[in-house]
């Protein structure tokens, strides 16, 4: 790290933002002038990310590039980013992804080209920093301001049925998300005890959590019954099984899990190829991210009530989504359904809750990013040809478009996770990971590894339908084949397969700490966790910075609380400095003195009280 | 001295006329006057607590009431206009226009 | 004598040097792919047909000069496992291919005298193939792409053959059966054949899906075996500390590391010199999600889904139904993939890791029975075929089965043996088979062919060679290696399964016995007769291939001859006398599992039988079934199309002749079960109980509920004031009685 990175990952951030503001200033006629400049600004900030990823130190401190500043004092809100190894990998997907879906759109939005490629600056800064916020606020009001632009995508560039398809998405995400804000709430007030203060800090609410979840692991280990609980543990005991449901549901929506996953077919199908690109390679990455980042940490015990239950679902997932593939006529549902599958093969790893298993899920989430980005993309070029959808529609493809179907090919064996492509070495370390899990039976893997076989039966049937055979219809004989603007977006996503397949290390160094990491939360007080876990448990983040001016009302300390059950002494060091007091105490004359004849009808307020 | 009971007793007689008022009568400005007693009732019983309490606190909330009650009155007079001059009328029962 | 023994025998190069060339031998053929997969069509045939051919020759040449390094006395190969140097091996550690937690894999080179001689077989008989192609593919417009493919296979069986661990082995594993798929479907305008491609990878992944699930349980065993073993399992605490230390560095799917979970695990238990008894295969796992399963029945496991795995690539039941279909491929590809290398790919992972088979006498019982069952079951089959290169396939599927026959009985070098001697055969067999449609206007039914001999000599002699070393009709290469097999199947009783050798051996005379018979009613309807009457081309038009096709003809029949000189006991074996060449030459390798063998009597061996009996019999069975075959079809059966059959055959005819249905039970048990279910599920479950119930419903209803609100609505100000204030007054009163209560 170095003096850059206080401001890189801002830059990383806001230069989409920026350039957004720049658009919006744009004459909406200047087409080319618009695409030109949002693909720099995408172009800009993907560099910057590129050497975001570079910089970042793999075995350095937890969350680096960090940036604190106040926000909302009062409420313990501050703005707070920092990645850590997923985080960071992640923030490398979107960045990589965003200059490659301008030029994927270039030759295919034609109406409104100016608020298109607004609604796409907009939504690369929001993923962005949803994935980057350690302040749950902040991540809140990131994940919110995802959906907006990527409604508008779906509901204004989508195909025929894109109003209906636009609601369904958002209707979906809602429901997850107010629960989850409900959940935030919660934790804002039952954490404040042991962090000694308000705060929506990450970190805070974390530290302040880890000793009552490690009592509350021992409780239920014990059977759940007579525990001698500290306050905080037993409302955790009470009530954080529905906190840890509303954010899984949030974040299971997103991912999108059996049986909460009817949204994304439809949204892919309706969706035009830059939507689809940036929902399956980033956005459904948010759902495993949230549980990754929040959902687990927050709530170990009460994350493994429900372990056995997600991971169920997760398996379901994957061998229903590969089976929905078989059903398909629909080449986008297709890839859609197949998307279920592979982030099913995500929520396994993670769930599975080793170190092979979870660095897998990370890995396996870009691997998806990839893979099925450049599956959307590649079939969005075939579209922009056919205009249709239907596997039926097509056939002999590969006649007429040899390079096309060259990396169509290519891309579906890493799909199906053949060795040498990134898909393996994800989809190995996740089964891997589930077959040594302590907590999922070997059945767990046996099951999810069928997709295997049903993998490659739906990907090279429907490459079989697209690209084999005699052309079934006239058009086909005319369908041109990539140009070169075409081919150097593809190429990156060809290149990346071959190279995250046979040099993952770079990669898997930057996730396995992180990993580690989040095996060591996820397992906080079960005799499965791992030996090094107590290291690795405490949340180090950056303080919040001495307020410039003298406070006018409360700058609550953002300060940790140790580990394990705060000790009265340190709760003292983290008392309240006497500047930033914050309960207001308005000087009251008594008032016997001057109207000594209202006293009858005063009541004093503590008699009240009872 | 008038204990403080009377005075609420009072501020709730006028604010009943008024809520009365809004709620039978149907021409808007009467409508509209009858909100300014519930207004002027509040008012009262505002004074008649920091008179009680010895402090300024609700004097201030009065100013504040008789403030609103003016840029209200002031808006709402304009609006009852605007509502004549296009449909000749200001009987409520002719503006019920916000229905499913 | 003494001299020639030693020029052979002293590397030229020093160790260092072979090391790091290593991957060249891969690389070579990958360079070429890429080359002819990307310029490929600007390059021009010539060029292209220069570059791959040479890519696989020169990779030759590596193979040549590293085999005779390997070969050197003083050659020693030393793992983080072993304290001890492994003898006439060569490896290179690329390093870290990827790490997760406890996992690590490298890209890990090794070349010992097993994957020496599979690297001469492939690159050799690869050199040759593509050399045939040149010619085979001359008029055929996506020749940079076939070129590329086959480059690329070749590539790819390569990394097969030189990982040094399960992973390594595995990308090369799919990597051939993705190549496998390209070129299968190579015309892929013609929808059944790209069909085919498809059929043969997605078989093929069914094995893989076994063969991933053994990976995994193999790194549980690791795993736990190295946390629960004592001293006594390694005998010193040295070999203790350097199998902790390989699993940490080399990580769990290491050849060696496995070898040495082989060595270390006895069967005998109360084997306890030192306090704790030691870990044997009857204890049982401690912890993690295997606790509680002995090591002996994991082990079983993981074997089968191994054999599972190999029945997939290997082509044996229950697996097999995609190779006769990959015959939709260029003969050339069928005779390099679907004969030489790939299909055997299954049988080398088996000698691999041949240490850990034997610890399973249950296992080996199961390899060897499937074997059996598939060498004469594919030979059944194969009598009834008509199409030149169906009953190839059908031969290679027994042939194949042959060899599991003798991994099944421990007899690991028999198996390499026919391994080898069948690749040149086989080899010639396809190429032959390629030479006579290429002559006859791609005509592949032999009913249709007939006195091919006349026009096309030089395919007529080979191909009788390839047929008598084939049959075993004439002691060539063929006739020593299925010889060996059998006679080792017949000397050889695995513990606890005695009667499953009598079993397999009765079963491996009558698949001999078939193929002597299949094989000369092809070699007599195709090249012997008349010429048939509905023959695609007049005799005279039939024509004699050139020399890039004939060159490969008469170079894989001689060495199908020549091959003989490996069954030949010329050896010495101390007690037992002499030992064939390839039993000698493959010592090193098979060593473990010998010792293992002999340590734990789970497979007996007995050196009673005497070689001149079996001799006898195969020769006197492959006569009796070869006169068979001449006789019933010069006289009454039909070798012509439009002859009926005789009335006491047909009904076994129609039944070979569609393969005995297993392609239509397939069909109706999986394939269709599976579609039915994925259209269930997508039109009911996800289409009406989630989206139309769960999804739309809960909008539906909460629509519904607000029409109804709706007409609470009423616009009338007053009223709501009303509302308002009765909700305000009930409020108050409620409160009122709350306090004076």
């Amino acid at each position: 790290m170095t003096e850059t990175s206080n401001w890189l990952l801002n830059v990383v951030i806001f230069l989409p933002l920026l350039f957004a503001g720049l658009v919006a200033f744009l004459p909406s006629g200047e087409r080319t002038l618009v695409r030109g400049t949002t693909f720099v600004g995408m172009l800009l900030s993907a560099l910057a990310s590129v050497w975001l990823y570079l910089d970042f130190v793999p075995n350095g401190p937890e969350f680096q590039f960090e940036t604190r500043w106040h926000w909302i004092d009062a409420l313990g809100i501050s703005y707070h980013i920092g990645v850590d190894g997923l985080a960071v990998s992640l923030i490398l997907l979107t960045g990589f992804l965003g200059p490659m879906v301008v030029l994927a759109s270039w030759g295919t939005v034609q109406n409104r080209v100016k608020e298109f490629h607004l609604s796409l600056l907009v939504l690369q800064t929001a993923m962005l920093g949803a994935l980057s916020s350690l302040d749950i606020i902040l991540f809140y009001v990131f994940w919110e301001a995802m959906l907006i632009p990527m409604y508008l995508l779906i509901g204004v560039w989508g195909s025929e049925d894109r109003v209906m398809a636009a609601v369904k998405f958002f209707l979906y995400t809602l429901v997850g998300s107010f629960l989850m804000l409900v959940a935030i709430l919660a934790i804002y007030f039952i954490s404040q005890p042991n962090a000694g203060a308000r705060s929506f800090d990450l970190a805070t609410i974390y530290n302040a959590l880890v000793g009552a979840n490690r009592e509350l692991s021992a409780c239920l280990a014990a059977g759940g019954e007579n525990c001698h609980l500290s306050p905080v543990a037993a409302t955790l005991k009470t009530w954080g099984p529905y906190l840890f449901l509303a954010f899984a549901l949030a974040f299971a929506i997103k991912v999108p899990m059996w049986p909460v996953h009817t949204w994304l077919p439809d949204a892919h199908v309706q969706a035009p190829m830059a939507g689809s690109i940036i929902l399956a390679g980033v956005m459904l990455k948010m759902g495993t991210f949230g549980f990754w980042r929040f959902a687990f940490p927050l709530f170990p015990a009460n994350g493994r009530e429900f372990q056995i239950l997600l991971a169920v679902l997760a398996v379901i997932g994957i061998v229903y989504g590969a089976l929905m593939c078989l059903a398909q006529r629909d080449i986008k549902k297709l890839i859609a359904y197949s998307s279920v599958s592979h982030l099913g093969f995500c929520m396994l790893g993670m769930l599975a809750m080793s170190k092979e298993g979870a660095t897998g899920s990370a890995y396996q989430m870009l691997n998806h990013g990839v893979s099925t980005g450049a599956l959307f993309l590649l079939f969005g070029l075939l579209y922009d040809r056919g205009h249709t959808r239907l596997m039926a529609d097509y056939g002999g493809v590969a006649k007429v478009m040899p390079v096309f179907a060259a990396f169509f090919l290519i891309i579906t064996f890493s799909s199906i996770a053949v060795p040498g492509t990134n898909g393996f070495v994800g989809e190995f370390l996740v089964l891997l990971g589930t077959f040594k899990s302590d907590f999922l039976k070997y059945g767990f893997g046996v099951f999810a590894a069928t997709a295997v076989i049903l993998g490659a039966a739906y990907m090279l049937w429907m490459v079989q339908r697209v690209f084999f055979g005699e052309p079934s219809h006239r058009e086909a004989h005319h369908l041109s084949d990539l140009n070169a603007r075409e081919i150097v977006t593809a190429l990156p996503f060809v290149v990346l397969v071959l190279v995250m397949g046979l040099m993952p290390q770079p990669f898997l160094e930057r996730i396995e700490p992180a990993s580690a990491r989040f095996v060591a939360r996820a397992t906080l007080g079960s005799p499965h966790a791992p030996a090094d876990a107590a290291r690795l448990l405490r949340m180090e983040v950056a303080d919040l910075p001495p307020a410039e001016s003298a406070p006018k009302i409360a700058a609550l300390p953002a300060a940790p609380t140790p580990v394990p059950a705060p000790s009265p002494a340190a709760l003292q060091a983290v008392e309240i400095p006497p500047t930033v007091r914050p309960v207001e105490t308005p000087v009251r004359r008594p008032i016997e003195r001057r109207f000594p004849q209202l006293q009858r009808v005063q009541p004093s307020p503590s008699a009240r009280q009872p | 001295m008038v204990p403080i009971t009377h005075y609420l007793v009072l501020a709730a007689v006028l604010f009943m006329i008024g809520m009365f008022g809004v709620m039978v009568r149907r021409n808007a400005l009467v409508v509209f006057m009858c909100v300014e007693l519930m207004l002027n009732a509040a008012n009262l019983t505002f004074l008649a607590f920091a008179r009680q309490r010895g402090d300024d606190l609700g004097h201030v909330n009065a100013f504040f009431v008789i403030a609103v009650a003016a840029a209200e009155a002031a808006i709402g007079l304009a609006v009852v206009i605007a509502i004549f001059r296009s449909r000749g009328s200001v009987q409520i029962q002719d503006i019920r226009t916000m229905k499913h | 004598m003494e001299s020639i023994q030693h020029f052979f025998m002293t590397s030229p190069f020093d160790a260092d040097s072979v090391r790091h060339a290593l991957w060249l031998i891969i690389a070579l053929p990958a360079l070429g792919a890429l080359i002819n997969g990307v310029f490929g069509r600007w390059l021009g045939r010539a060029n292209s047909n220069l570059i791959a051919t040479a890519a696989v020759g020169g990779s030759f040449v590596l193979a040549l000069l590293t085999f005779w390094h390997i070969n050197d006395w003083n050659q020693v190969f030393t793992t983080p496992f072993d304290t001890r140097p492994i003898r006439y091996a060569v490896g290179m550690d690329h390093g870290t291919w990827f790490s997760a937690g406890d996992f690590i894999v490298h890209f890990g080179l090794r070349v010992d005298h097993l994957s020496g001689t599979l690297l001469l077989v492939i690159t050799g008989v690869g050199t040759l193939i593509h050399l045939y192609s040149t010619e085979y593919m001359s008029h055929d417009a996506g020749y940079w792409r076939y070129f590329a493919y086959l480059n690329l296979f070749v590539a790819m069986m390569l990394t097969l053959v030189m990982a040094d661990n399960l992973l390594l082995l595995f990308v090369g594993w799919e990597g051939v059966g993705l190549c496998s798929y390209l070129l299968i479907g190579f015309w892929y305008s013609d929808p059944a054949k790209a069909w085919a491609g498809r059929k043969a990878f997605i078989t093929n992944r069914v094995g893989d899906f076994a063969f991933l699930i053994a990976t995994f349980l193999t790194c549980l065993v690791m795993w736990s075996f190295v946390k629960q073993a004592n001293v006594d399992n390694f005998g010193n605490v040295t070999a203790q500390q350097a199998f902790a230390t390989g699993l940490r560095e080399k990580g769990p799917v290491d050849f060696s590391g496995l070898e040495a979970l082989a060595r270390a695990l006895p069967v005998d238990p109360g084997h306890a010199p030192t306090g704790t008894p030691a870990v044997t295969l009857q204890t049982e796992i401690a912890q993690g999600p295997l606790s509680g399963i002995t090591y002996g029945t994991v082990l079983t496991a993981i074997l089968l889904l191994f054999l599972l795995g190999a029945a997939g690539k290997s082509a044996q039941l229950p697996l097999y139904v995609w190779l006769p279909d990959a015959m939709a491929g260029p003969t050339p590809v069928s005779a390099l993939i679907h004969a030489a290398t790939m299909v055997t790919a299954g049988v080398y992972l088996f000698c691999r890791m041949s240490f850990l088979l034997v610890l399973s006498p249950t296992a080996m019982a199961f390899v060897a029975v499937v074997g059996a069952l598939t060498a004469l079951f594919a030979a059944v089959i194969a009598f009834a075929q008509d199409d030149i290169k169906k009953v190839l396939a059908y031969s290679t599927v027994s042939q194949l089965g042959f060899m599991f026959m003798a991994v099944g009985v421990g007899a690991f070098w028999a198996a390499i043996l026919h391994l080898v001697t069948h690749a040149f055969f086989k080899a010639c067999l396809f190429l032959g088979a390629g030479s006579v449609m290429h002559g006859n206007a791609d005509e592949t039914d032999i009913k249709k062919l007939g006195g091919v001999k006349r026009k096309m000599k030089v395919t007529y002699v080979t191909f009788t060679i390839a047929t008598a070393a084939i049959t075993g009709a004439i002691p060539l290469s063929g006739f020593f290696s299925k010889d060996a097999i059998l006679h080792a199947v017949h000397g050889t009783t695995l513990a606890g399964h005695e009667a499953i050798t009598h079993l397999v051996w009765i079963l491996g005379l009558l698949a001999a016995a078939g193929t002597a018979f299949y094989m000369t009613r092809v070699w007599f309807l195709t090249f012997q007769g008349d010429r048939a009457a509905d023959a695609r081309i007049p005799e005279e038009k039939v024509h004699e291939s050139g020399w890039a096709m004939t060159v490969p003809l008469v170079l894989l029949a001689a060495l199908s001859v020549l091959a003989i000189g490996y069954g030949i006991p010329l050896m010495s074996a101390g007690e037992h006398g002499r030992e064939p060449v390839m039993e000698n030459f493959l010592r090193p390798i098979f060593a473990t599992a010998e010792s293992i063998t002999s340590a734990q009597a789970t497979v007996a061996v007995s050196h009673e039988g005497s070689l001149a009996f079996s001799w006898i019999l195969a020769f006197v069975i492959a006569w009796v079934a070869t006169g068979a075959a001449i006789f019933a079809y010069t006289r009454f059966f039909p070798s012509r199309a439009g002859q009926p059959a005789p009335a006491f055959a047909k009904r076994f005819q129609t039944w070979t002749r569609d393969k005995f249905y297993v392609d239509e039970l397939y069909d109706l048990v999986i394939i269709k079960p599976i579609r039915g279910l994925a259209s269930l599920l997508f039109r009911v479950v996800d289409a009406v109980v989630i989206d139309t119930l769960a999804v739309r419903g809960t909008a539906w209803v909460t629509a519904r509920v607000g029409s109804v609100l709706r007409y609470f609505q009423t616009g009338d100000t007053q009223s709501y004031a009303a509302v308002m204030a009765l909700a305000l007054l009930g409020g108050v009163a409620w409160a009122l009685v709350q306090v004076l209560k």
